[in-house]
């Protein structure tokens, strides 16, 4: 029985580990296995997902490029799953990790004051300097009520993860999690393995560790 | 006035990231909040940095900002009386 439901992942082909000639990355997307974009360049891949498959939430453009990522990863995952009508209130939580914080956007921020002469700090930036603004957008969108959190660790550990989101069932109105990896370094460099568990997990954290190793190697 | 007002569109479109509205789109007699643009109160944050980087307007008053960015017609007659640069 596999303990995760569906899971999108989001990630530089390996052929293109280095900046190719245009010094633009190519990407894969994939949902439960199966390839939604062969290859795509990643400064346009995260805009045309949201055309063709979103279209109508123009916030989109205002979110920073971790948030830009993991929210279209989650509108992928939510669309496969099939229950976008479904009020899930407290019963559903998003619980995501990474290692790069909100790095992508706080370097950006960083950029309006640098120079104390000019200095125009951006509001619109500085709102996502922080990376659980991204597991709000996603609880906002869908009305998930659920306990929201992301942990950012040293590195990719499924090991940790798995200890963690076990945990997070301990809240007894929490029966699944939107949850997974979103690391976002800038605007063309990001990976994402986002998923969908159920409280069916408690207890089963190693096997639930030892399925996250096997889907990034996917 | 008209030149001022599609520079402010464009600086618009630049600093709230509106990405899919070209200035032709953006109707300068229509409300800034609540319906047109439907901006927030963050795009409002941005729009007071706008005045003062772009225009060396400094508003310190919230209450003056309401009145002053009703539409992008309003904000370049504000612009064009008050300017510093």
């Amino acid at each position: 029985m596999s303990l995760v439901k569906h899971y999108v992942r989001i990630n530089q082909l390996v052929g293109s580990r280095s900046l190719t000639a245009s010094g633009v990355r190519n990407y894969r997307v994939t949902i439960d296995g199966k390839t939604l974009v062969e290859t795509a360049p990643a400064d346009t891949l995260l805009t045309e997902l949201y055309k063709t498959h979103v279209g109508d939430y123009s916030k989109f453009y205002k979110m920073d490029p971790l948030c830009r990522v993991g929210f279209m990863a989650s509108e992928l995952l939510l669309t496969a799953e099939d229950c976008r009508q479904k009020q899930w209130g407290e019963s559903r939580g998003v619980v995501l990790f990474n290692a790069t914080s909100s790095l992508a956007d706080d370097r950006n921020y960083q950029a309006t004051i640098d120079d104390s002469e000019t200095a125009f700090p951006s509001p619109s930036l500085f709102v996502y300097t922080l990376p659980n603004v991204l597991t709000g957008e996603i609880a906002i969108r869908n009305h998930y009520y659920g306990e929201t959190n992301f942990v950012v660790l040293p590195e990719f550990d499924s090991n940790t993860m798995s200890a963690i989101i076990e945990m997070t069932f301990c809240d007894k109105y929490l029966q699944s999690l939107v949850t997974g990896w979103v690391d976002c370094y800038d605007e063309t460099n990001y990976n994402v393995l986002m998923f969908i568990v159920e409280r069916d997990v408690t207890g089963h954290s190693t096997e639930l560790s030892q399925e996250i190793k096997i889907l990034t190697e996917k | 006035m008209e030149e001022l007002i599609l520079k402010l569109k464009n600086e618009i479109i630049e600093v709230l990231n509106l990405e899919d509205i070209k200035p032709e789109d953006i109707d300068e007699n229509a409300p800034l909040f609540g319906e047109g643009l439907a901006l927030d109160s963050i795009d409002a944050l941005e729009l007071i940095v706008l005045m003062e980087k772009n225009y060396g307007i400094k508003i310190k008053d919230p209450n003056e900002g309401k009145d002053i960015f009703k539409s992008v017609a309003v904000m370049a007659e504000y612009i064009s009386k008050n300017r510093t640069k």
